[in-house]
């Protein structure tokens, strides 16, 4: 006998087995339609390789699974593919996903299938082929593609089968374990001979004695000297059937936060699992049934049902006479951890492994609830030794942080803090919530990530390139000076341009300085003359001024060593263009002149003519000549107001400056 | 019939708060009776008036609150406050006391932080304690075992504060006041010269024994874990006995600590409220020693005639800061190296 461990918390839920195992399995008859989904399983989702319309027999592949974590489905039946579409999943939220849908012919004809009498007789790389080919996927609940488990690279000490099926209402594992005990045994010889031999523990509850001595019955008969095979009884505590919590009461062992029971040299496997493994490789059937509980007090014919996955809930409720108008909640799976649904269109898939209609009164009633006061009860109670009451206040503030500080991830929503709870919160919906949000934020975050890294990534190109281009224009004006240097070897009288520049720069500069020694001996000016002087020299200022800019800004690009004395030049030009600037004013303004309102005057004599003439030509042309003669006089008005305007304005001026005013 | 759609569990224990608070209400039968037997009809008045109290502040503050009455009120936690209070108040209170304890523990020390749940302190205590700072005569005036009054001159006592022959022929000062308050004298001196104390240590022990029974109950139907008590006593009980080793004669002993004044019915009544305690099961056991040292401090050293309103307000405030330095570690992050590797 070997030492039985406790797992922390848990709770004793009344069982109402009862209703349900009484009878031995009953097999379903053919429905008329299959629908089966093409994500059964935990993984990919797999791939239809078939068409509408298409005939398949019964076990021929009609999926293909995609990748090392995915599953094959075949045909449960033999019939005609009627469509590939989106129906309604077996899912809380019942949502939709594409499923093959079979409408049977009632032939129910085998495909040509491969069994293997004796499965030691054939390599492993074969017997894993064979299970994968089968499509077997876990029974119990998660539907984890079997075989990804039976190939672990770790070395494994110990296989545990699960059946001890601690949700309450549940018997199929039970039935299963009365009924077929002998394939049981068979199919953990498989799974030991996979694994290279480990031992393996069968836990069973003790509230399942007639299954218990059905597998020791197996047992008996049942001879391999290189592993041992041992029935544990476990005591009834739900929820002892979590695989976290099974190893622990039959090992001792805590699989480590975000591991898998393979770190610790341990695999489990549901006793349908290991059924199907039997039925894949001894019988070479796929997956394609499996026995699925229908119970609660609404159902007449409460027991467990032999259906072809696929099957409709409604059909299997209609076969076990369900009396839907007895039952508001219909649960798939087991009153701790199974969901409503609501559409009996939903197909039963690989992992349904019970159908509650329970009348209202059997279940919890729908109370509101009260406020948390502490009590503690759901912490005693929680097998992941969590402080669920925290995560409750957590979750409802949403403080997701620090709930996942407090390990929300590893509760396995088992339920049984709801379950205690006096003040009846959910908690466990709270918990998925705070999940939920949680797994929102983290791929938010992700997104943000990768949003900075792209954007690091572009600055940090744009910078290359940049500095790309730099180079390139380094390196071309390298060649450039290299060329001109050589150029210039071959013909030195020619000179570098800017300095050239320069040099004339210099020269003018040195010729205007001497310009007004040569007029100090002059005779006294006229108003005129200086006014002329002056204008000339402001435009002279302001032409060298733009020059020397001009060179400036090229010896700068060049990176000329002249730039700063071209820079020193402009300075002293800027300051010499204002002074002539101002000083022309200050003349102006002595005069009495008014240049800008005398450009205005002209603008608008010039404007006026313009006009005149263009009249003129539109009269010769014009359909409407009546009209245009109008306008002519008009502008013929103004073109008299605005000349009259301008004499005016001149004839005010000192006279001596009349002739520089002629345009 | 419509089908629903909820989250599971669809089971529960149909366990109700309501019923734990009844529970708890039964379980101070033992040390209520055990009181009234010694000291009269006091605290049964108190305990009336101060239920009615409670529920009608409950009641007012949930209406003013715009809270569903009705839910609340039948969850029996303002009846717990009542119970609480009245037990702990002297049998001579009168009825303005309760009022003034009632009606700020219900409207300050739990409604103003939220209502049940939520409130940081334990509303009794809090009542409790405003009481013994503010009237601190009225808060010592203990009822006496040698004579105890009618119903009818409590009745009296309890409206008029004045009684046929003067209140000081029912009064007599607590077991623990008499050991603290003579300090001059040994312990044993004080036994020799006062024979109040011998009958008060016998009728405050017989209080603390039911309220142990009663406390038992609670733990054997799950109300609450072991930790916090036992805790409290255990390091209640050590501190006593290790000074009372050292100094018999000016300490008293851990059985003297353990069974007089308020010990018992703080351990099972007033330390295991969850609300305003630790979360987990090392942290209850934090917050038991905690109240527990505490109340030997202040029982040996402080001014007041008990000490476990203080204590417990206290180690409230410390609640928070133990939660988060007792976190327990979940599944799977126990050990990091498997046990076992090499088992065949």
């Amino acid at each position: 006998m070997t030492k039985l461990w406790d797992f922390h918390g848990g709770v004793h839920p009344i069982q109402n087995k009862d209703q349900s195992n009484q009878l031995p399995i009953n097999t379903m008859p053919l429905p008329k339609q299959l629908i089966l989904p093409l994500s059964q399983h935990i993984g990919n989702q797999a791939k239809a390789i078939v068409a509408p319309g298409e005939y398949v027999l019964k076990g021929q592949l009609i999926a293909s699974a995609q990748g090392f974590i995915s599953a094959n489905i075949h045909a449960p039946s033999s019939g005609f593919i009627d469509a590939i579409e989106e129906r309604t999943l077996p899912h809380q939220s019942a949502l939709t996903g594409e499923c093959i849908v079979i409408n049977t012919d009632g032939k129910d004809q085998w495909t040509k299938l491969h069994p293997v009498s004796n499965p030691e007789t054939v390599s492993k790389q074969d017997l894993l082929h064979i299970i994968q080919a089968a499509g077997v996927t876990g029974m119990g609940g998660a539907g984890f593609p079997s075989v990804v488990k039976l190939q672990s690279k770790a070395k494994i000490h110990t296989l545990v089968i699960n059946g001890a099926e601690c949700e309450p209402y549940i018997t199929s594992d039970d039935r299963l374990m009365r009924e077929y005990a002998d394939q049981i045994i068979a199919g953990i010889s498989i799974a030991q001979l996979l694994l290279d031999q480990p031992r393996c523990l069968i836990g069973i509850e003790d509230n399942k004695p007639e299954a218990i001595i059905a597998l020791n019955e197996a047992l008996s008969s049942h001879t391999n000297d290189k592993a041992s095979i041992e029935v544990c009884v476990i005591p009834t505590k739900y929820p002892s059937g979590g695989e976290k919590q099974l190893l622990e009461i039959l090992t001792g062992l805590q699989v480590p936060h975000g591991g898998i029971p393979a770190d610790i040299g341990i695999v489990c496997q549901n006793v349908g699992t290991v059924k199907a493994i039997y039925d894949a490789v001894v019988l070479g059937q796929p997956l394609i049934t499996r026995i699925t509980t229908v119970t609660g007090k609404a159902a007449k014919n409460a027991g467990n049902y032999e259906v072809l996955i696929g099957t409709q809930t409604g059909d299997l409720l209609d076969f076990a006479q369900v009396d839907m108008s007895k039952t508001s909640r219909l649960v798939m799976g087991g009153p701790m951890m199974g969901f409503t649904i609501q559409d009996t269109q939903t197909p039963l898939i690989k992992s349904s492994n019970c159908l509650l209609a329970a009348e209202d009164l059997e279940l919890a009633p729908i109370a509101d609830h009260h406020s948390c006061i502490r009590c503690g009860l759901c912490e005693v109670a929680c097998p992941a030794q969590l402080l669920p009451q925290q995560l409750f206040w957590f979750a409802k503030a949403e403080e997701f942080e620090k709930a996942q500080d407090h390990n929300l991830s590893d509760c396995i929503e088992c339920g049984a803090c709801a379950w205690v709870c006096p003040s009846q919160i959910p908690l466990v919906q709270y918990y998925r919530f705070a999940k939920g949000r949680l797994k929102d934020l983290a791929s938010e975050a992700h997104i943000a990530e990768l949003s900075r890294v792209r954007f690091e990534n572009r600055e940090q190109r744009l910078i290359d390139e940049k500095l790309a281009k730099e180079e390139k224009r380094k390196n071309r004006a390298t060649a450039a000076a290299a060329a001109q240097a050589a150029k210039r070897a071959a013909n030195p009288s020619e000179q570098d341009p800017i300095a050239a520049a320069l040099a004339r720069v210099n020269a003018k500069k040195q010729e205007q300085e001497q310009e007004p020694k040569k007029q100090v001996d002059s005779a006294p000016k006229t108003h005129e003359q200086i006014y002329k002087e002056l204008k000339t020299a402001a435009a002279i200022t302001r032409t060298k001024l733009n020059k020397t800019n001009k060179a400036l800004a090229n010896a700068v690009a060049k990176d000329h060593e002249l730039a700063q004395g071209l820079q020193t030049t402009v300075d002293e030009l800027t300051i010499k263009a204002a002074d002539a600037q101002g000083k022309l004013q200050a003349y102006e303004a002595k005069l009495g002149l008014d240049p800008e309102k005398e450009k205005a005057l002209l603008t608008d004599v010039a404007k006026a003519n313009a006009l005149v003439r263009k009249l003129e030509k539109a009269l010769a042309t014009s359909l409407d000549p009546q009209e245009v003669e109008t306008q002519l006089v008009i502008a013929r008005v103004s073109q008299k107001t605005s000349a009259n305007a301008l004499a005016k304005h001149q004839t005010n001026l000192p006279s001596t400056l009349l002739p520089e005013q002629e345009q | 019939m419509g089908l629903i759609n909820l989250s599971s569990p669809h089971h529960h224990s149909l366990s109700q708060t309501s019923r734990l608070m009844a529970l708890v209400l039964l379980a101070t039968l033992p040390g209520l009776a055990a009181q009234s037997y010694f000291y009269g009809y006091g605290t049964l008045i108190n305990l009336v008036w101060a239920s009615f109290l409670a529920l009608g502040f409950e009641a007012l503050i949930l209406y003013l609150r715009g809270r569903p009455i009705m839910p609340y009120l039948t969850d029996g936690s303002a009846l717990v406050t009542a119970f609480l209070l009245a037990l702990a108040l002297p049998p001579f209170s009168p009825w303005w006391l309760t009022l003034v304890a009632v009606s700020f523990s219900i409207i300050f020390a739990k409604h103003l932080y939220g209502g049940l749940g939520s409130n940081p302190f334990n509303p009794a205590m809090v009542g409790y304690a405003l009481c013994l700072i503010s009237f601190p005569v009225a808060m010592t005036q203990w009822a006496g075992t040698e004579m105890t009054m009618t119903f009818g001159q409590q009745w009296q006592w309890f409206w008029l504060e004045s009684v046929t022959g003067g209140i000081d022929a029912y009064t007599s000062a607590t077991a623990l006041d008499i050991m603290r308050h003579t300090k001059g004298l040994t312990l044993s001196e004080v036994a020799s010269s006062n024979p109040q104390l011998a009958l008060g240590l016998t009728a405050s022990m017989w209080v603390n024994i039911a309220y142990l029974l009663g406390g038992l109950v609670l733990l054997g139907f799950k109300v609450f874990t072991w930790h916090a008590p036992v805790a409290m006593l255990a390091s209640l009980g050590f501190c006593a006995g290790l000074f009372h080793m050292g100094e018999p004669d000016l300490y008293p002993s851990a059985s003297q600590h353990l069974l007089t004044g308020a010990t018992m019915l703080s351990a099972f009544f007033i330390v295991t409220d969850p609300v305003s305690g630790a979360t987990s099961r090392k942290g209850k056991l934090v917050f038991g020693i905690g109240v527990g040292i505490l109340v030997f401090i202040i029982r040996s050293y402080g001014s007041y005639p008990d000490a476990f309103a203080f204590a417990i307000l206290l180690m409230n405030l410390s609640a928070p800061l133990i939660d988060t330095y007792t976190k327990p570690k979940a599944y799977g992050h126990q050990s990091k190296a498997p046990r076992s590797q090499g088992r065949p």
